[in-house]
């Protein structure tokens, strides 16, 4: 039996947001829409969901007069991220059996 | 990405993974102007310097403050270079603590060789009133070799840990001419000084500023 793919990550935006920050120290905002090209809106309620979860840190802060939203993924979030990619490799080693 | 949730197979899934991964990975971009900065006052200091040598000439100061000055833009750059930062990777704070780390060696090793140099002068002085001969020992025959080995370092780390041929190769570039610097003459020491600079970080840091255009021109064009 295949454990379920954890749904706060199964979701293609929230999956992008975690692949980018685990491989970073810290990102801001822009950055991760930038890279992920999604609108605003939908990123920061993604966000907030990962948040929420307890995987990601948001720190808001002002630089040079201007808001800035720095997002770092927490230890949490590093062993959910491994566990659902041990499990898709699980899913797709099975198949290939 | 749409703002609908749509279902990913294990294949997407994972494609998504690699793919993000990747992006974060292209996204180190160094501006290369340091290095160019560097390069250049580096290969201008050690080739005045000949000059000096060669034509019999003796400018009204050291030409060797002008990496003091340098010191100056270097700060700039690197503010502004961490202002318009987006992302901290892990590597970066590696890199900044390795390249300052190389900079508090550099004015320690010119605090050391002019410390010698002020040492061992009287020393000279008094063998040859002495002695009447000459001082065989020409400690600035041994300088070059000191700072080559020091700048070899840091820029061959950096290449090969940002797999950048050019500043690995500029590092063994470094290398190589200080065991030659052992065996040569003074002034082909500071040519070769001059050319380990251009090889180590003028050229690498051109080719990165290069890469950083393209890579903003890019960015751009996505984003029109």
């Amino acid at each position: 039996m295949f454990k379920d793919l954890n749904p706060i990550l199964h979701s293609q935006l929230r999956l992008a947001v975690m692949s980018l920050l685990i491989s970073v120290k810290e990102a801001e905002f822009t950055f991760i829409k930038e890279k992920t090209n999604a609108t605003a809106g939908n990123l920061s309620v993604q966000i907030q969901k990962l948040k929420e979860a307890g995987y990601i840190e948001v720190v808001k802060q002002f630089r040079d007069n201007y808001p800035q939203t720095l997002c770092h993924i927490t230890p949490a979030g590093i062993a959910a991220f491994e566990e659902y990619v041990a499990s898709l490799q699980g899913y797709l080693g099975g198949r290939n059996e | 990405m749409k703002e609908a949730e749509k279902p990913m197979t294990e294949q997407e899934s994972l494609a998504l993974i690699t793919a993000m991964i990747n992006k974060a990975k292209e996204t180190r971009h160094d501006t290369g102007l340091a290095a160019i900065m560097w390069g250049t006052v580096i290969a201008v200091c050690s080739l005045v310097r000949l000059s000096e040598l060669q034509f019999n000439y003796r400018l009204p100061f050291d030409i060797y403050y002008l990496t003091f000055l340098a010191v100056v833009p270097q700060v700039y750059f690197s503010v502004k270079e961490g202002k318009e930062r987006k992302v901290k990777t892990y590597g970066e704070d590696f890199f900044d603590y390795l390249w300052i780390g190389f900079g508090i060696c550099i004015f320690l090793m010119i605090f050391i060789t002019s410390t010698m140099f002020s040492d061992l002068n009287p020393a000279a002085a008094a063998y040859r009133e002495s002695s009447g001969n000459s001082f065989a020992f020409r400690l600035n025959e041994y300088v070059s070799a000191l700072f080559l080995l020091l700048y070899g370092l840091p820029t061959f780390v950096s290449g090969i840990s940002m797999k950048f041929k050019p500043m690995l190769w500029g590092g063994i570039f470094c290398w190589v001419a200080c065991l030659v610097t052992l065996y040569t003459p003074g002034k082909i020491d500071l040519l070769l000084v001059a050319v380990s600079a251009i090889f180590a970080w003028l050229i690498p840091g051109l080719i990165m500023e290069k890469d950083y255009r393209k890579a903003k021109k890019e960015i751009a064009r996505q984003h029109v």
